[in-house]
């Protein structure tokens, strides 16, 4: 399978760039997320074009104090619902999406779930059974984490 | 429907491998290995002072948890846990999934077991 | 929307006075392994009938949403129905356990007779389990 090119753009131009590679053949919506890169938000679009199946990936960093991008909604109808999700996951503001309402999360759910920063409490309430038992040894200085668990987190 | 002998059925543990190392519960996803140890002074001849061994006190692997990953085998560095193609372990209350030293051995000593894959 | 819609039923095969009433709430994994089950003639079409025993299968990982969709099911069904809790989400809220939405396993909707370790438990050991907790 060939590797997609990756493209990075200033957020700024995310929609004037992308509109760009749509006119060039790159029609088709493949899917649309983020990554959080914890002090910013990677947005990924990746779009293939239908004629000569070569893909390509878009890429543009937004701060997470103003994670804002304008949408793809009226340029690609099929954004629509992928920056709904990716809006409601990682609390990032599509411009002039037509229908911003959450996709999947239920009324109350206050911090985006697939932020880093966000914590899963029961991880932060449940004992780790890889903490070293405080008992004879020395090397018990060293504190291990678990993977993926953020000292961030405050216990809710 | 013959049940292949490497499925992934349950997780057996050796425990005259196991050093207490601790990284099958550390690497562990879902937090479902738990293991306690304490540390015994050995003297062995001709050396000039005890060292001290850790010593396997339980280990146990809640299978309700379980997700069947596979990491632990993957990083133990003493083979002392290895699939086995058994399946048949329901229980009818939670705690009856959470399997103990004895029970992992038995998976292992071979009494048991209907297949066994070692970690090449 | 699971409420309404008559949940799939089977016989095992091995045991025809044991039917099984599928609640497949969530993921798909342990709805392929209830597939095999049926495509390899473990478990067999239901005759329509409500004679013998009735087990309610619930697979799959149960969201809060979901939730009284575990409850509907089992009203639905005669009152001597086991529910047999089908792999690690049912049981446990399995590799998700820590997620705010999921349900810790199906006993804290209703009362379960049989945990099916597996993530996914293979058809062998659901005809296994269904026919130890339907006795």
């Amino acid at each position: 399978m060939r590797k997609a090119e990756v493209v990075v753009v200033p957020a700024a131009e995310w929609l004037d760039r992308i509109a760009g590679l749509v006119a060039d053949g790159y029609c088709w919506l493949d899917f649309l997320t983020a990554v959080d890169r914890q002090a910013d938000l990677d947005v990924i679009v990746r779009l293939v074009d239908p004629a000569s199946h070569a893909a390509v990936l878009v890429q543009a960093s937004v701060p997470v104090g103003s994670a804002t991008l304008d949408s793809l909604a009226d340029l690609l109808p099929g954004a629509n619902w992928h920056e709904r999700e990716t809006a409601e996951m990682f609390g990032i503001a599509f411009t002039g999406h037509p229908d911003p309402r959450p996709l999947l999360t239920r009324p109350g759910s206050e911090r985006p779930p697939l932020r880093k920063s966000t914590p899963l409490p029961a991880r932060v309430l449940t004992p780790w059974p890889g903490a070293e038992p405080d008992s004879d040894r020395a090397s018990a200085r060293r504190r291990v984490q678990p993977p993926g668990i953020l000292d961030t987190w405050e216990t809710p | 429907m013959t049940v292949p002998a490497n499925a992934r059925g349950v997780i057996g543990l050796i425990p005259s491998a196991c050093t207490s190392c601790m990284l099958c519960v550390r690497e562990c996803p879902t937090w479902c290995i738990t293991l306690d140890s304490h540390s015994e002074q050995v003297s062995e001849p001709g050396a000039r002072r005890p060292k001290a061994v850790s010593v396997l006190d339980a280990f146990s692997i809640d299978y309700g948890l379980c997700m069947y990953c596979g990491i632990c085998i993957d990083v133990c560095p003493f083979d002392a846990l290895e699939w086995h193609a058994d399946f048949d372990y329901a229980a009818t209350d939670r705690s009856g999934l959470v399997q103990s030293t004895d029970q992992l051995a038995d998976w292992s000593d071979g009494s048991n077991s209907i297949s066994t894959i070692s970690p090449s | 929307m699971a409420a309404t819609k008559r949940a799939p039923s089977y016989r095992v095969a091995s045991d025809p006075s044991i039917r099984v009433t599928v609640a497949n709430l969530g993921l798909a994994c342990c709805t392929l392994e209830v597939e095999a089950a049926v495509r390899s003639g473990l478990l067999v079409p239901d005759d329509g009938t409500d004679e013998g025993r009735t087990v309610l299968l619930v697979s799959g990982t149960v969201t809060e949403a979901l939730a009284p969709a575990v409850s509907a099911a089992l009203t639905s069904l005669p009152p001597d129905t086991r529910v047999v809790a089908f792999g690690a989400c049912a049981t446990s809220g399995g590799p998700y356990w820590d997620a705010p939405t999921v349900v810790g396993g199906v006993d804290l909707l209703v009362p379960v007779a049989t945990y099916v370790p597996g993530c996914p438990p293979r058809p062998e050991a659901l005809v296994a389990a269904v026919i130890a907790g339907a006795a």
